[in-house]
This record gives C-alpha cells, sequence and structure tokens, in this order.
C-alpha cells in the first residue's frame, strides 16, 4: 500500500514539505514572528522556554525541539537563537538529520531587525530548495500516527475512540506505526494494558508505567485526584475510572503493544507503541511529533479545535451536535454511528481513507484554520 | 427503514454483557443494536449509559470493550440500566 509524500534522505517518509522557523529560546520568538509574517509559506514556532530551567528539563525540551526539527514532514529548518540561552541553537542544529537546517544568533547577528532581514534572506533559498522537492509513492508502512484525544464526552468512548481503534488496527495491518500516548488517561487499566504486551516485559513496563502516573497523580493532585473521573463523566454513564480510561485507550485498537517509548522519543519498533505522555493536548502532540509522527487522529466530544504546527492532525466529532455547530472545525462527525447508523467498522475505514488523503495533501480543518498551538512538557520550576 | 430509525445502542466487544445506549431509551422499549433486537428496556436509560443485556449475578461482573469495568453490588436482570447504584469498582482496580 502506497500514497504521495515525501522521501526524505534519511529514509523516513513526510506528508508535508514545510519549512520550519523555530526559536530555540522565548526571547526569539519575535523575530521568529516577523519571518513568519513576512513569508506566510513557513512554519514559525515561537515557544515558552529554552531558559532556565534544571537539567531533566534541558533534555526533555532538547530532545522534543530536535525531534521536531527531525520530524519527517519539515523539509528545512531554520532556527534562530538569542546567543545568552542555555537551549543555544547551534545544540538544536546539531541533532539535525539528512535536511538543509540553519540557525542565527540574535546577539551575534546585529540584533532583532538584522537578524530577521538575514533570516528572511536563508528563509527564501530553503523555500526555494524545497520547492524543487516532489512528492512520490511512499508505503504506508512508513507512516507513524499520532493518537489524541480532548475535550471528551458521553459518546467519545463510543463512537469516536472505537473508529479510531478500527483505524488503529488497518495502519498497524498496513505495516505503519501508531503511537497511543496521555498516560494520565490510562489510571485503572494497568493491569489490562498488561495482558495486552507483546512479551511479558514489555507488558511489565507498561503496568510499571501506569502505576507510577497514578502515584504522581495523587502526589501531586491529593484531594483532586478524583477529578481523574469527574462528576460530569458519571452523569455521562460511566461508572469507573476503568471504564473511561478503557474508553480512551480504545483508540489504540487491538493489537498487541509493542514498546514503550519515553516523552518526545522516536519508535524503535513497528505496531501499536505508547509514549509517556501528559494528557494537555498540545504538549502531548509535540511529544508525539517530537517522536516522528507526521500525521494524528485527534477525537473530541465538546469541539476541540486544537492542531499542531507541521503536522496535519484530523479532528474526529465524538457527536453531530459539536459538528454541526462548529462548521470548519471538525474533519469527521464520527456522530453519524448514532445518527445514520454506521457500524464502528465502517467509520474506521471512513476515517482511515481519508487519513490517508491527508497523508497524499489533502488540508484538515487546522491547517485550514492555521490552528496550530505549541507547547512541550516542562516538570520542574523555572530559575 | 433505515439502520438510524433500527438501532438505538451499540455493543463495542463479542464478549460485553451490556449494551450503551445511543439514543434515550424508554422503559419497556426494545433495545436494538446493529438492527438486531437485544433485550427489553426495563426502565428508562441516558445516552451513553449501560442497559444489562443478560442477567448479572450479584458479586458478577460488567464487561465493556471486552474487559471487566466494574461489578456488580446486587442482581442485576437483563434490561436493567447498571451504572454506579448497582455496582462498584472491582476490588484491585484503581478507585483513585
Amino acid at each position: 500500500m502506497t500514497f504521495l509524500g515525501y522521501q526524505r534522505e534519511s529514509g523516513a517518509v513526510g506528508v508535508r514539505n514545510h519549512l520550519l522557523v523555530l526559536s530555540s529560546v522565548s526571547c526569539a520568538n519575535g523575530v521568529v514572528e516577523a519571518i513568519g509574517r513576512e513569508l506566510p509559506g513557513t512554519v514559525a514556532v515561537t515557544q515558552g522556554y529554552g531558559c532556565g530551567f534544571g537539567p531533566e528539563d534541558f533534555r526533555i525540551s532538547h530532545r522534543t525541539l530536535s525531534g521536531l526539527i527531525n520530524n519527517p514532514n519539515v523539509g528545512a529548518a531554520l532556527v534562530i537563537g538569542l546567543g545568552c540561552e542555555v537551549l543555544k541553537s547551534e545544540f538544536l542544529i546539531r541533532e539535525a538529520q539528512g535536511k538543509p537546517v540553519e540557525d542565527l544568533v540574535i546577539q551575534e547577528s546585529g540584533g532583532s531587525q538584522a537578524t530577521t532581514e538575514k533570516g528572511l534572506a536563508i528563509a527564501r533559498k530553503l523555500q526555494q530548495e524545497l520547492e524543487a522537492v516532489e512528492r512520490v509513492p511512499v508505503p504506508v508502512s512508513e507512516l507513524v500516527v499520532g493518537l489524541q484525544c480532548g475535550g471528551s464526552d458521553a459518546l467519545s468512548g463510543v463512537t469516536a475512540n472505537p473508529a479510531v481503534g478500527a483505524v488503529a488496527d488497518r495502519f498497524v495491518g498496513a505495516g505503519a506505526t501508531v503511537i497511543l500516548p496521555e498516560t494520565t488517561e490510562m489510571i485503572g487499566t494497568a493491569h489490562i494494558l498488561k495482558r495486552r504486551g507483546a512479551t511479558p516485559e514489555i507488558g511489565e513496563q507498561i503496568e510499571a508505567l501506569v502505576n507510577k502516573h497514578h502515584a504522581f497523580v495523587q502526589e501531586q493532585l491529593g484531594a483532586l485526584a478524583g477529578m481523574v473521573i469527574a462528576p460530569g463523566n458519571v452523569e455521562g454513564g460511566l461508572s469507573s475510572i476503568t471504564e473511561k480510561s478503557l474508553g480512551a485507550i480504545t483508540k489504540g485498537g487491538t493489537t498487541p503493544l509493542q514498546e514503550v517509548i519515553e516523552y518526545g522519543t522516536r519508535p524503535r519498533e513497528r505496531g501499536l507503541v505508547i509514549m509517556d505522555t501528559p494528557g494537555y493536548d498540545i504538549d502531548s502532540m509535540a511529544g508525539l511529533a517530537a517522536g516522528g509522527a507526521q500525521i494524528m487522529l485527534f477525537t473530541t466530544g465538546r469541539g476541540s479545535v486544537a492542531g499542531f504546527p507541521v503536522v496535519p492532525v484530523v479532528k474526529i466529532s465524538s457527536n453531530s451536535r459539536t459538528f454541526q455547530k462548529m462548521p470548519g472545525d471538525m474533519d469527521v462527525n464520527a456522530g453519524e454511528v448514532v445518527d445514520e447508523g454506521l457500524t464502528i467498522d465502517e467509520m474506521g475505514r471512513r476515517i482511515f481513507d481519508l487519513a490517508l488523503e491527508v497523508a497524499a495533501g489533502r488540508q484538515t480543518c487546522a491547517e485550514h484554520n492555521r490552528s496550530a498551538p505549541f507547547n512541550y512538557l516542562k516538570q520542574g520550576p523555572s530559575f | 427503514m433505515s439502520p438510524s430509525e433500527l438501532s438505538n445502542a451499540v455493543i463495542h466487544h463479542e464478549d460485553d454483557n451490556v449494551a450503551i445506549a445511543i439514543r434515550p431509551m424508554r422503559a419497556g422499549q426494545m433495545v436494538v443494536v446493529n438492527a438486531r433486537e437485544a433485550v427489553k428496556a426495563a426502565q428508562d436509560v441516558e445516552v451513553g449509559h449501560k442497559i444489562a443485556l443478560s442477567a448479572i449475578a450479584s458479586g458478577g461482573k460488567v464487561y465493556r470493550y471486552g474487559e471487566p469495568i466494574i461489578e456488580a453490588t446486587e442482581a442485576i436482570e437483563a434490561g436493567v440500566w447498571v451504572h454506579v447504584h448497582n455496582t462498584q469498582p472491582i476490588p484491585g482496580d484503581v478507585t483513585a
């Protein structure tokens, strides 16, 4: 099975051919924004961190931003640094694999205005290089599909999530990789996920990860830990955390879990893998993108409009009301399982076909709306 | 008649002993899944809520997505609404 994508030197396959303009620290955001305003065809990504953090947050930010640059949808990148920050632009471009990547440091390039001018010249040159790259037939098995849910409702675990589970099974069947994130949403299912590990060792890793997260949530939230299952969830018909979490992990489908990976790292195995990410959608999607996801399937009940920079996000509404009241935000109405009598499998086939069209260039609602918030995991305090 | 007029509930997995209402269900109404009548609803059930497809003994497990999610705290007849009033989390599972 193939689709028309971009073959990268590294062997990876892109579904988009973006020029990424990225700040290595929030202090450089102004220049990145100025370049983005002048060249709307680029993907300008600003961020809130990059300095004043501890060693663990340095590692997370380094691998997340490097991973974003190395995402196969990025054809070339320009990184703007300030100069005195902890996470220097040169650390990021050093990690780039098989693609043109350049950096500019504002303190050494004549300040903001001169750096913007220099950056525009570099960006125009990189854009020309990218225009020469054409789509060619590439195997579906090279796809890494990220799953995500946000703003769930009573129908999320009934329509949209099971349908995405059917899609996940299809992608795994085609030899592709599917990443199931959001460890917080797995609490209460450690004993079930353990059985789904491809080997007993993987099963034990998953169990340990979910239990660790559960302890972390209890430690951090104390009496609020029960909010993991909110009163609204119970009103919606969910009777236990296990039932709620099963409704979330059903997005992953039914194939064995091949691997557990850290936030923002690349899967080594194909098939279904778990990435340790927080439930906060934007942070979670950054982890998926840094892990190499070229496309994401995002289910929502209440109507999350968030896409992501450089990665097309297919928004799937669990119900027809949300789909209809927010025209132009949702790509798929899984509410048709309720209103049109479609089976979960039929809905899954429809989403799979759409995902392949999106991979071949069809624009998603979030891409059209340029809805692309960016943020990533930070665990410690700022200094 | 279109399937949407027929089906008012879904079952996720063949091992499940509950169906999930996708339309508001009235007492006495047939619970219909994939155009097949499964059981008669014993009471009103809201969208997203569970209905027993077969009798569940007190202490018996309730299966959804093919997995045990809760256990009955009393005998539950087929067609009865299944929720926190007649079930509890399975001891050993996480309760937050």
